[in-house]
């Protein structure tokens, strides 16, 4: 038996800013076609090369360097679909993207899990993938699904595997961020179509999607751009994810390192196009930067301004977006670094609308799991959700007769009002969880239980045995063939 | 020697956001001069009862009550201003409220302090006062101070102990909740006189201003509208400050609670206005909401944050500056709650252009005191900061030649424009702190040095002998005439206190 599964909450913001003006929005699109233009992005793919040189890119053979023209970048743009369907196992999860919704995953990729068990450190398996799966499948601030983990007991297949996992553990759409190359994506979507009933119904609503990660400054990965070509001839969404560091792999200025990720975003989502018109396409960007005192890696430095700014860089070039939130350098859950760094992510996000956003739930720089940290995640979601939302401003919520039948020095407890309204008036957040005594319990500990609660209550619908046992069949081919 | 203080840094929003659209806030206001005109506001001074009522309130003189026509608050409120400089020791710390920043200070009142030495917990002294003005002082983040504890060992007189100590900790701009009653504002005034150096500077400058507490639902404390009417007779800006929660003092929705508690508000500042036309006021709205289990008092519960914002856009709706509530944790120690709950209301209050803001530095609901959360919550500030300035897109910031010179595959490491620009680039100093071996420092554990580190080096401007002298003075004789009456009194315990 398993509890009923929450309605999903996505953030629908009453606000919204634009943090970019009309004129920064088109100084950084000329940055990015002049890049695309003098400067190129290298392909390492034959397949790519022969794709942009059939299109009319310039293309250096020697270098896999590749010129675009600004008109050739904006022809190609302009069959982006603004919109596009993310479909899940069960229809109503299925993510509609539209203006002014915003859903969020989960952070995925992660190398090493606190034991759930245990509580020891170990590295991250499938198992974890699946049980991570089935823990955010409960909650409503998770629309859809990152394999959160490596499945790294399966070694060459891990990202099959951890797709496998996904699919067997929750209803909602999966988005791999680690599928690469052509004939793993063809795995893929084999076992997206058996899941699906056919290629046509996959096409129409895929029920997953990719991330590819460009490597800055300026080059394409080889597998991914293969992978990717492959996804996007069946119809699956992809999203390409540049991640420059400012100070190493990036400008030392922020508009700079913004303009050369969108470039190296760009100038794959032209290729996608070339090649497939109209083929839904996301953009996402996130930049970070290196300490200038170690060399770290730092997600967040105390001027992290226009972290969502690639979400109004996206929409100008009419596509749909992937904001960047959490991902915290700090290394453990429920700490002050932890809970300082994502504060204001959801809500920044909320104001610029992206449709889609990752990543709740991992500590370390997007590599370690602490199951828990999820739930803690979720709770800095819904205060933004909140914070966002239109007051309800009407005869009822303002009281006046209430008001005056308490009057001065009075006390609202007895009322009437106060009984219906009361329970609404304050949600419980981890934060304000009692204790048998009447205190308030440690969020850590509430989240940690909360975790240990849905493991033990929560079993979404299994898959039909026939399509568990054909994802198998296709699992151990790919086994056996890319091993 | 003395070590300077650094220039302020408030927040300069590069965005404005409105949370409550023109109707909605019509409806507030509508709803305000309702309750003001048929229910009224109990106010239990007969000095305040009779201003109100010369001026055309309708007095119930029996019950302590006050009504007042839509008229009278209108034209009362027409006349308070918008713009106002709260000043400081130091003019170029005065604070211009004229909705271009928002300037934050700390918390204030608490009554218990981790000591900044055998961090074990005992009640608050004036030396805590004087120690965080000086953490204070050293934060650039911090515009304004509240003594931010009570000083405990000094109980009849403890409000002014709490200012002298104040300014010889900081050349900021003091601000007190304590000061109550007549006769403790006359002595309060004085001292801000001898800090200013004479009365016409008291009231351009005035390096003191006061917030008084409303008792919700809709009465007035007598000491405090006593104190209010001798300090905006100064020219000391005076405020007022709801802390209706929703469901105990107010009513169980938000909107209903701060409709309530905007009243109790806007009756204080018409008596203000009534009394000294053109007085320097200010509005703000702390409203909680009530645990239905345990009736605390929350103030970061995810429904009720919004009517932070809400008050600042009523304060302006009425004509005046706000003091908006940021931070104030319902967090019993540092650590994650107290840090994902705290920098959404600030930005969002920024966003709707607050002019000031208190709060920063106390635990488990405003009452105690460690010593690092003011570093803690002055690097959210600082996050908050940032995020809301504007992205630079020139020509060198797109360094499109630089890219350009690196192309793909290279590395911009040892590009002269990275150089020159990484040292423009700003990090927290608590986070991504490296121990001597290797591993990542505790920012808590950091921000304790920091304190340790300012109370160790840094010393600003000091006051001068005779103003120091002075203060003294006025201290020995408030203490003449008021410690005789009052006795000890008993420390609070630590847990179950909310303000």
């Amino acid at each position: 038996m398993s509890v009923e599964r929450p309605p999903l909450e996505p953030l629908r913001p009453a606000f919204r800013l634009r943090f970019l003006s009309d004129e920064q929005l088109d100084q950084l699109q000329g940055a990015t076609l002049d890049i695309l233009e003098r400067v190129g992005v290298k392909f390492p793919s034959e397949v790519a090369l022969r794709i942009l040189e059939e299109h009319g890119a310039q293309v250096d053979r020697a270098t896999q360097v590749v010129k675009m023209s600004p008109d050739l970048v904006m022809r190609a743009l302009s069959t982006v679909p603004r919109y596009f369907t993310m479909a899940a196992r069960d229809p109503a999860y299925d993510l509609q993207l539209e203006d002014g919704v915003t859903y969020f995953t989960t952070d995925g990729c992660g190398v090493e899990t606190i034991d759930f068990d245990s509580r020891e450190p170990r590295p991250s398996r499938k198992s974890d993938v699946g049980e991570m799966a089935r823990i955010t499948d409960y909650l409503s601030s998770v629309a859809y699904y990152w394999p959160m983990v490596s499945a790294q007991d399966h070694g060459r297949t891990a990202p099959l595997h951890e797709m496998d996992a996904s699919w067997n553990n929750t209803v909602k759409h999966v988005q791999s961020e680690t599928i690469m190359g052509g004939p793993d994506a063809r795995f893929a979507v084999e076992m997206a179509t058996v899941l699906a009933g056919s290629r046509e119904e996959l096409r129409r609503r895929p029920n997953f999607s990719l991330v590819v990660c460009t490597i800055a400054p300026l080059v394409q990965d080889h597998a991914g751009i293969e992978g990717s070509l492959v996804l996007a001839e069946a119809g699956v969404p992809v999203g390409f994810l540049a991640m420059p560091t400012l100070g190493t792999t990036a400008p030392a200025t922020l508009a700079g390192a913004l303009a050369m990720g969108d470039a190296e975003i760009i100038s794959a989502t032209v290729l996608l196009q070339l090649a497939y018109p109209g083929c839904p396409v996301f953009h996402s960007l996130m930049q970070a930067w290196a300490d200038p005192r170690t060399g770290t890696y730092v997600s967040y430095a105390l001027d992290s301004r226009m972290r969502y700014a690639p979400v109004e860089m996206a929409h100008h070039w009419g596509m749909p977006s992937m904001g960047a939130c959490y991902g915290t350098d700090a290394l453990l859950p429920g700490t002050w670094q932890s809970g300082v760094e994502p504060a204001l992510d959801p809500f920044w996000a909320g104001l610029t609308s992206p449709e889609i956003v990752t990543g709740m739930g991992l500590l370390r720089t997007y590599t370690l799991l602490y199951p828990e940290s999820v739930i803690l995640d979720d709770d800095i979601y819904h205060r933004a959700r909140y914070a966002l939302m239109n007051m309800d401003v009407n005869a009822e919520t303002l009281a006046l007769d209430v008001i005056a039948n308490v009057g001065p020095g009075g006390h609202f407890l007895a009322e009437q009002h106060t009984r219906r309204f009361m329970r609404d008036a304050m949600k419980r957040a981890v934060t304000h969880q009692l204790d048998a005594s009447g205190g308030y319990r440690d969020p850590l500990q509430v989240a940690r239980d909360k975790v240990a609660w849905i493991r033990e209550n929560h079993h979404p619908e299994p898959l039909d045995a026939a399509v568990q046992a054909e994802l198998a069949r296709i699992l151990a081919a790919a086994d056996r063939e890319l091993a | 020697m003395s070590d300077p203080t650094p220039a302020l840094q408030p927040i300069r929003s590069a965005y404005r956001l409105q949370m409550l659209d023109d109707q909605q806030l019509r409806d507030f206001r509508a709803g305000t001069l309702e309750i003001l005109e048929d229910i009224g506001v109990r106010c239990p001074s007969d000095r305040a009862l009779s201003l109100y009522a010369a001026h055309g309130a309708r007095v119930d003189v029996e019950r302590q009550i006050v009504r007042l026509p839509p008229d009278l608050v209108l034209s009362a409120m027409a006349r308070a201003p918008r713009t106002y400089t709260m000043g400081a020791r130091s003019t170029a710390h005065d604070l211009l409220l004229d909705g271009n920043a928002l300037y934050a200070a700390t918390d204030g009142c608490g009554i218990e302090t981790v000591d900044f030495a055998t961090r074990g917990r005992r009640a608050s002294t004036r030396q805590d006062v004087a120690d965080m003005a000086r953490v204070a002082d050293a934060l650039p983040s911090v515009a304004f101070y509240w003594p931010i504890v009570s000083a405990q060992d000094h109980p009849a007189t403890a409000p002014l102990h709490e200012l002298a100590a104040s300014y010889g900790g900081t050349v900021k701009h003091v601000q007190t909740e304590t000061v109550m009653g007549e006769r403790m504002a006359r002595y309060a005034v004085e001292m801000a006189k001898v800090i200013a150096g004479d009365e016409a500077t008291l009231r351009t400058r005035p390096p003191l201003s006061s917030l008084i507490c409303c008792i919700a639902p809709l009465a007035q404390d007598r000491e405090g509208m006593e104190a209010a009417l001798v300090f905006a007779e100064a020219g000391v800006p005076v405020g007022f400050m709801s802390m209706a929660n929703a469901g105990s003092t107010g009513p169980a929705t938000v909107p209903g609670t701060i409709v309530a508690g905007d009243a109790e508000i806007v009756a204080a500042l018409v008596l203000i206005q009534l009394a000294y036309p053109g007085a320097p006021v200010f509005h703000s709205l702390m409203t909680g909401v009530m645990d239905p289990r345990t009736g605390a008092h929350l103030a970061t519960t995810w429904e009720g944050e919004a009517a932070y914002a809400a008050g600042v856009e009523l304060a302006h709706a009425w004509g005046v500056p706000t003091l908006a509530g940021i931070f104030g944790t319902d967090a019993t120690v540092p650590g994650w709650e107290a840090a994902a709950a705290s920098a959404v209301a600030l930005t969002i209050c920024a966003l709707c252009g607050a002019e000031t803001g208190s709060g920063m530095g106390l635990l488990d609901a405003c009452t105690v005191l460690f010593p690092e959360q003011l570093v803690l919550d002055a690097d959210i500030y600082q996050r908050v900061r940032n995020n809301l300035a504007r992205l630079d897109t020139s020509r060198a910031a797109l360094a499109l030649d630089v890219i350009r010179d690196v192309g793909p595959g290279g590395s911009f490491l040892f590009q002269a424009h990275t150089r020159d620009e990484m040292r423009r680039r700003t990090f927290s100093d608590l986070t991504n702190r490296r121990e001597p071996e290797g591993g990542l420092r505790d920012p808590i554990e950091v921000a304790r040095e920091k304190v340790a580190r300012i109370l160790a080096e840094h010393h600003p401007e000091p006051l001068e002998d005779a103003k120091q002298a002075e203060l003294e003075r006025i201290l020995a004789a408030a203490e003449r005439e008021m410690g005789a009456a009052a006795t000890p009194q008993a420390i609070p315990s630590s847990t179950g206190a909310h303000r």
